[in-house]
């Protein structure tokens, strides 16, 4: 069997269509709503209250079936491409098979909550950024990308969505995505303790593995879809990342880096408008 | 009857203005609103699902986000089926509005919520029964967030989906019911 294996021969049925962070880079909108009157903000945090609440949120389900199943490939992957004892722990490696049993299981759960909230598989565009930050070739790595970075944006959406289920009133909503908020906290955990017991004598290679996962948190923050303001559509949640093992200058360092890019990104949207009405 | 679409040249997203008016003349044909004029406005700037109507000048305003119009497995591109779909449900609107009993309805922005699921369900089911592919469990779901999520909230749901005729008051008093029954 083929070791590294990268985004692009990620096995999809007919059903899916597949886009790459640079598809999504290159798509100049946004879902950011400026309000006109400069002294005061959008809302745009996905709550019930939204107009287009259902919709939005139908979407975001979308987005974490296809994301649990790229953590089961990242994670099984992590338990195949290594060797055993020389690149990566044996008890490292059964902690991803851990995980890969729970995403498969998120898979399943996500694939129910999507057909209940009336999507279909492959209603909306797979991006295979979560996979692409599960490919690098060193193990410390993928746990900081994909367990820190990744799990981490986790927490945030589950959080989110829980809450919107609790809001709503929707019993299966809220009740799976706190079981599966309390999963990724664990994964999340593994990912903190292995980062800091495999590097525990080599700081340069902690050092690489955490400027890692800051590249991956820029990445999933890009567009300012998720920050501490109402004006992204999901919160940080800083509690359930406190119990995963982020520290708090982790924490804010992401909210900071969240914030800059909520910020780029409404200077865009300005400055595309300004563009569109002066063409128009 | 006029339509006009603008912007007539798109920048972010691969949209033909043409091919929008004519998916809305036929809409407005299938519709029987043939006799009003329509402009539609288009945000190429917000990937939004969001869509709106107002009847309260000449032509009928439509202003519609691009996400409404956009094929979400192919971001960018336009989709025959959502653009059809997000025109018919203005347009029905608007016709609820002009002659349709809903003469007393509020402005948009000044709907609720669940008026808004509930006029939305009213119009989703008569665009079914016209055999446009709707996804009847996604607007489901929508009046279940609006109006609760148990049995007898369904069961006025299922009411409003087999409704012959609605106006404003009657929808109003289902809608009212269904979350005096959740409340």
């Amino acid at each position: 069997m083929r070791k590294f294996m990268p985004a692009s021969e990620l096995a999809r049925d007919e059903r899916f269509s597949q886009i790459t962070q640079r598809d999504r880079m290159a798509d100049g909108r946004s879902t950011v709503v400026l309000n006109n009157d400069q002294n005061r903000r959008s809302n745009n945090r996905l709550t019930p209250q939204r107009g287009d609440a259902s919709e939005a949120a139908r979407a975001l389900m979308h987005g974490i079936f296809v994301g649990e199943i790229q953590a089961l490939e990242g994670a099984g992957r992590t338990c195949w491409d290594f060797t055993t004892g020389e690149e990566a722990p044996f008890a490292l490696k059964l902690d991803m098979a851990r995980q890969a049993w729970d995403e498969a299981r998120h898979v399943e759960i996500s694939c129910k909550l999507s057909d209940w909230m009336g999507a279909e598989i492959g209603q909306y565009a797979e991006n295979t950024v979560l996979f692409e930050a599960a490919c690098s070739d060193d193990p410390v790595l993928r746990l900081a990308g994909v367990n820190r970075a990744l799990e981490g944006l986790a927490i945030d959406v589950f959080t989110t969505m829980k809450e919107f289920g609790e809001i709503a009133g929707d019993p299966y909503l809220e009740f799976c995505e706190d079981w599966m908020l309390a999963d990724e906290v664990t994964h999340v955990k593994m990912g903190s303790d292995w980062l800091r017991k495999v590097t525990e004598n080599d700081p340069e290679r902690r050092k690489k593995a955490l400027e890692f996962q800051n590249i991956v948190d820029k990445m999933f923050s890009y567009g300012g879809s998720r920050s501490e303001s109402d004006e992204s559509s999901l919160m940080i949640a800083r509690r359930f990342r406190e119990l995963a093992g982020f520290t708090d200058t982790e924490v804010d360092y992401i909210a900071e880096v969240s914030m800059q890019a909520l910020n780029e990104r409404k200077a865009q949207i300005a400055e595309r408008q300004a563009a569109v009405a002066s063409k128009n | 009857m006029a339509i006009t679409v603008s912007p007539e040249t798109f920048d972010f997203v691969s949209f033909d203005a043409a091919y929008i008016a004519r998916i809305a003349q036929h809409v407005a044909e299938q519709l029987g609103v043939s006799d009003i004029d329509f402009a539609i406005e288009i945000d190429e700037t917000s990937a939004l699902n969001r869509i709106g109507t107002d009847t309260s000048g000449t032509p009928v305003q439509i202003t519609v986000h691009s996400g409404a119009f956009e094929d979400k497995r192919r971001p960018r591109q336009q989709s025959e089926v959502d653009t059809t779909l997000s025109i018919a449900r203005c347009m029905l609107r608007a016709r609820d509005r002009v002659r349709g009993g809903f003469a007393d309805a509020p402005a948009e922005k000044d709907l609720t919520l669940p008026q808004a699921a509930a006029w939305d369900t009213w119009i989703i089911a008569r665009l079914a029964r016209l055999d446009m592919p709707v996804n009847k469990q996604a607007w489901q779901y929508n009046w279940r967030n609006r109006h609760g999520f148990n049995d007898r909230a369904d069961a006025a749901f299922e009411r409003m989906w087999q409704a012959e005729s609605m106006d404003w008051s009657q929808l109003c008093a289902a809608s009212d019911a269904a979350r005096s029954i959740s409340a």
